[in-house]
């Protein structure tokens, strides 16, 4: 879902990151606040949808953010509904889902480099309380990276597993998964200590 | 620290949960292209890793141009570059640039110093093109190249390289290989199983079980590692 910077020009491209970032958090705790109320969703979700065709994108991004968002729909939904009445349950992932989607619509509509410089900038306050925020823009930088070569990996299992025949099934998916994000990680490492980052 | 960085090993061992990985090797080198052959599991990389502090002695001192590469390290790694098989994960950044910046980190350049330097290694890698790409999005040569340019861009004196080509396809192997062969100034270690590229050195060290086999002439070292596999 990251790292899908779609070159434009729309208000949303010219935005600086910093300003995105802040309206995101601003809407999350909105949407946040307003828990309780009937039209909080929909209205939510107008809003995104608005943004999406503000930022020049269509709706098929849209679709395809959501759409990539249904694995965690369905385990929200899931271990929610045990708990909890339906209704609370559906508009509780409703909400997650709209968050995800507009914390998407930031990374289609900024350059990484824009958003870890603005990530880093607002983080700066925090510094007394001993967080470091250079750290983190690092973090962040990182993950961001790793996320389509652990994508790789996970085509590169299925695929394995198709050729032999396998069924592909959630156990003989995650374990070679995670051998293989470890033995990633450790390369990384490496690579890191290597250039000068211990 | 300029010129010729001399490695020296004295009595090296090392061992990895009571496993030797490397059995009493001695050698100074100061030539200029240095290869390392051997089969799987000879040594080769247990002895390119030590170069830059990775691997630690169990035994015996390491010294790089006079440093300890386990206590010196940070300084040493500054002069030492690092390439390791695969592309994929030794690139840190999501964009070509900021990879390529990444590695002046720390060091007290200006911006626009960095920029310029950026600038100048994208040109010597053939990646002016993709500047602004998301690193995932290169080929894996391109990629290759990247950590090259990662490495190059930060000036070192001694490029270390361990099986750089075992991930690449012919033609992108062949440009790396000439691209540190013949292009770049810095000393060379070179660890492949590529004997052509092994014989275009000064100097090849062939490792087995452990030990340092032979050393010399790269002709003759190759011809006798190839005579022995035969
Ligand atoms: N981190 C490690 N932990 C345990 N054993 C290792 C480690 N690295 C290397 N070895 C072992 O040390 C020996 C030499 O490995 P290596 O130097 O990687 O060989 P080469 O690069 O020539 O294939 C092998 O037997 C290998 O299994
Ligand atoms: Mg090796």
């Amino acid at each position: 879902m990251i790292g899908l910077y779609q070159p434009g020009t729309s208000l949303l491209h010219r935005t600086p990151a910093g300003v995105k970032v802040l309206v995101f958090a601003a809407l999350t705790l909105a949407i946040a606040l307003t828990a309780g109320g009937v039209w909080t969703l929909p209205a939510a979700g107008c809003l995104t949808a608005a943004l999406y065709l503000l930022a020049g994108l269509g709706i098929r991004p849209l679709l395809r953010q959501l759409c990539a968002a249904r694995w965690i729909v369905l385990v929200m939904l899931v271990t929610q509904v045990i708990f909890l009445p339906v209704l609370v349950a559906l508009t509780n992932t409703g909400r997650v889902l709209i968050v995800i989607v507009l914390a998407a619509l930031i990374t289609l509509t900024t350059r990484i480099p824009a958003l870890l410089d603005a990530t880093e900038r607002a983080l700066a306050p925090f510094r007394r309380f001993g967080v470091n925020p250079a750290a983190i823009g690092l973090l962040l930088a990182l993950t961001i990276t790793a996320i389509p070569v652990i994508g790789g990996f996970a085509t590169a299992i299925r695929e394995a597993q198709r050729a032999r025949g396998a069924p592909v099934r959630l156990q003989t998916f995650v374990v070679p998964l995670l051998v293989m994000s470890l033995k990633h990680s450790d390369e990384l490492a490496d690579a890191l200590t290597a250039r000068g980052i211990e | 620290m300029n010129g010729k960085l001399i490695i020296q090993f004295e009595s090296v061992s090392v061992e990895f949960a009571g496993r030797i990985a490397l059995r009493d090797v001695s050698i100074a080198l100061d030539a200029q292209r240095i290869g390392v052959i051997g089969s799987n599991g000879s040594g080769k990389s247990t002895f390119a890793r030590m170069l830059n502090g990775l691997v630690t002695p169990t035994s015996g001192a390491v010294k790089v141009h006079g440093l300890d590469p386990v206590r010196d390290g940070k300084r040493l790694r500054r002069h030492v570059g690092f390439i390791f098989s695969n592309p994929d994960a030794q690139i840190v950044m999501p964009t070509v640039t900021e990879d390529l910046a990444f590695s002046l980190r720390g060091r007290g350049l200006t911006r626009s110093q960095v920029a310029e330097r950026v600038a100048s290694t994208l040109e010597s890698i053939d990646l002016v093109v993709h500047a602004d790409a998301p690193t995932h999005s290169l080929s894996s040569g391109q990629k290759q190249l990247l950590a090259l340019g990662a490495i190059l861009i930060g000036e070192p004196d001694l490029v270390v390289a361990d099986e750089p080509t075992a991930l690449l396809d012919a033609a992108n192997s062949r440009k790396i290989g000439n691209r540190l062969l013949d292009e770049i100034p810095q000393q060379l270690v070179l660890v492949t199983h590529d004997l052509r590229l092994a014989a275009r050195c000064d100097i090849v060290l062939r490792f087995e079980s452990g030990k340092l086999h032979e050393h010399g002439d790269p002709r003759s070292v190759v011809a006798r590692y190839e005579r022995d596999h035969a």
